[in-house]
């Protein structure tokens, strides 16, 4: 704790991951070694059944490893409970899915605030953190709409809100442009670059998207459950 | 965000909704029913024929005799009217009737016209004349049948021929008063009633009684009342209707029972469609649950969610399925449904069929669709409360 700078925010250590279907062991990871520093602003990127998913989901405590350790904030998460990992999701992480993320019979108001709710946090300041937070998205005025009266750019940026809304130490963003068209995809980096820039929120992205991996200040290239390439940029 | 669930599917909410209202409307309707079915079998078989208990002087059930009477009728009648039990006796014997050119077996009944108002409704019963009059002291009433058998109608000619306490034969010319409607078999084959003073007379029984009928108010428990009248007629041998008749009790037993039967069938019926529906809620959302833990909603959260869902559903159905059963029992309860006469395993039915509404009518039906419910909603409940996220998730 007291030299946070320099203990990484998330670790994956030489995690494995093994899907079984039937007689089939799929390797989805074969060793990976990833270390996440906070304020980062990385992507992790590579084919299509590179692992990506599959190595955000075990950092973000969604799916074990079958072997290797995943520390996030210094704690090794092999050692907790289901719920204690459940409570981990919900104060340390904020996840963005590629879609669905949003509950369709809530507004982007209260699917933002879901988060807030659960960690118990009284209505005013739920109000006030919500909307200060969809305004930083560009949703003013549209707090009251459902999913479906919005734009697939616009629920991705209410996911963004849902995500931050309760101050995770990390945001794992798996493919979240690849349903937007490029315009809402450049608009949703801005959105992430500037509360990573002005909150110093954690933000570590999976993608194929060559825009995502421009503005990306870390891409780490993942090629059959192994990191190929780790490029930082100033 | 339950209650916004709920709608969602309007289409699937509403079905199922109606489905579970309807299926309530049913039960309700079909328990009223049968209660009142047993209810007036009941009432029918003991205001009619048995009572609710007869009295015998011992032995006479296994031989019934002339002479095997209980000695002071009127001190027992006495002391079980002070207990506040109604209570008449009967004087019985068999013999033959004759019409005009047949004769019959038939079972002669002395019966205090006015006492006997109190423990039996057969004098409201007569299809055809009128019933006894101790005015009329010839005038005699007839089962159906017995009358058919000999041949004669109101006001025709019987000859009773039987044998009297002293040993030597009996008989006497009697006109036919009335005529009864179906009662029952023995009854209606071989009844004939007449009062009791010309019973005495006839057979030359100047005292006792050979049965005793003894009714109790609908407050009043059966073995209650049993225990009470066997404690004022301690020599006596007392009966309830359950004893006496103890084919037809267990035939409304079972018939409730038989009752039973189709409620369970026909609520299984439903448990499946709300199994269904609840089924179809849940995994068509599952990838909604999944993000939901994901983010870190617990599985007792998404338990309540969709607890609270089937419940609102539910409480939807059963005010509905309540508030039209209202109408409907009040329906078939006063006015009921008109089978124009029949006759059941030799007892006769109220041609009107009424239903019973009773809280219970309501409460039973209403306590196990939601136990339906409940079990319905279980499965799918802790399906989608214990969902890996990465597993609902990937389910598209
Ligand atoms: N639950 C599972 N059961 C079996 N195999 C799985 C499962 N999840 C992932 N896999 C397999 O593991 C490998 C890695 O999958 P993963 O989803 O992590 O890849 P990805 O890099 O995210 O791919 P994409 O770019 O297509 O999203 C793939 O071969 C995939 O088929
Ligand atoms: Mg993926």
């Amino acid at each position: 704790m007291n030299d946070t700078h320099s203990s990484p925010i998330a670790e994956l250590r030489d995690v494995t991951k093994v899907y079984r279907q039937g007689a089939l062991e799929v390797h989805a990871l074969r060793g990976l070694n990833l270390s996440i520093e906070r304020a980062e602003f990385s992507a992790v990127c590579g084919p299509s059944g590179s692992g990506k998913t599959t190595a955000l989901n075990i950092m973000g405590a969604l799916d074990k490893p079958t072997s290797g350790e995943v520390l996030l904030e210094g704690t090794d998460l092999a050692k907790l409970s289901r719920r204690v990992l459940s409570h981990l999701r919900r104060d340390r992480i904020g996840f963005v899915f590629q879609a669905y993320n949003l509950m369709p019979v809530l507004t982007a108001f209260e699917n933002a605030e879901i988060v807030l709710s659960l960690q118990g946090v009284v209505p005013e300041e739920r109000r006030e953190r919500v909307m200060g937070l969809l305004a930083d998205v560009g949703l003013e005025g549209l707090e009251d709409r459902r999913p479906d009266e919005l734009s697939g750019g616009q629920q991705q940026r209410v996911a963004i809100a849902r995500a931050i809304a309760g101050n995770p130490a990390i945001v794992l963003a798996d493919e979240p442009t690849a349903n937007v068209d490029s315009e809402n995809a450049e608009h949703l980096l801005d959105i992430m670059e500037a509360l990573n820039r002005d909150r110093g929120v954690t933000f570590l992205f999976s993608t194929h998207d060559p825009r995502v991996m421009e503005r990306a200040r870390r891409v780490v290239r993942i090629v059959d459950g192994k990191v190929e390439s780790d490029d930082r940029r100033a | 965000m339950a209650w916004r669930n709920v709608w969602r599917n309007r289409r699937r909410t509403l079905v199922t909704i109606a489905a579970m209202s309807l299926a309530l409307l049913v039960m309700i309707l079909y328990a009223g029913l049968m209660a009142g079915y047993f209810r007036d079998m009941e009432r029918n078989i003991l205001d009619l024929e048995v009572g609710d208990l007869q009295v015998f002087a011992q032995s006479y059930r296994d031989n019934p005799s002339l002479y095997t009477r209980i000695e002071d009728p009127d001190g027992l009648l006495g002391s079980l009217e002070a207990a506040g039990v109604q209570a008449s006796g009967r004087l019985l014997a068999w013999g033959l009737a004759a019409g005009e050119d047949t004769s019959s077996g038939a079972s002669f009944r002395g019966v205090d016209v006015e006492r006997d108002t109190q423990v039996s409704k057969i004098h409201r019963e007569v299809a055809d004349g009128e019933w006894l009059d101790p005015a009329d002291p010839k005038g005699v009433v007839l089962g159906r049948r017995l009358a058919r058998t000999l041949g004669v109608k109101r006001g025709g000619e019987v000859v009773v021929l039987t044998q009297g306490a002293d040993g030597a034969m009996a008989y006497d010319l009697f006109r036919v008063r009335g005529i009864l409607k179906g009662i029952g078999d023995a009854t209606d084959r071989a009844g004939l009633f007449m009062n009791e003073a010309v019973f005495r007379e006839l057979l030359l029984v100047p005292e006792g009684a050979h049965q005793i009928i003894v009714r109790r108010s609908q407050e009043q428990p059966l073995e209650g009342v049993a225990d009470l009248v066997r404690s004022v007629a301690a020599e006596l041998d007392v009966k309830t209707w359950r004893q006496l008749l103890p084919t037809l009790a267990s035939m409304l037993d079972s018939g409730r029972s038989a009752m039973m039967v189709m409620f369970v069938i026909v609520y299984i019926a439903i448990g499946i469609v709300i199994l269904n529906a609840m089924l179809m809620a849940v995994f068509e959302r599952i990838r909604e649950f999944g993000v939901l833990k994901a983010i870190g909603v617990g599985p007792f959260e998404v338990l309540r969610l969709i607890v609270v869902e089937s419940a609102i559903q539910t409480g939807i159905a059963v005010a509905i399925g309540a508030t039209l059963a209202v109408p409907g029992l009040y329906y078939l309860s006063h006015t009921g449904i008109d089978l124009g006469g029949m006759s059941m395993m030799g007892i006769a039915m109220d041609p009107i069929w009424r239903a019973e509404a009773s809280p219970e009518t309501f409460t039973q039906p209403i306590v196990v669709l939601l136990c339906i419910v409940a079990v319905a909603v279980i499965y799918p409940a802790l399906k989608a409360a214990l969902i890996e996220p990465v597993e609902a998730m990937r389910h598209q």
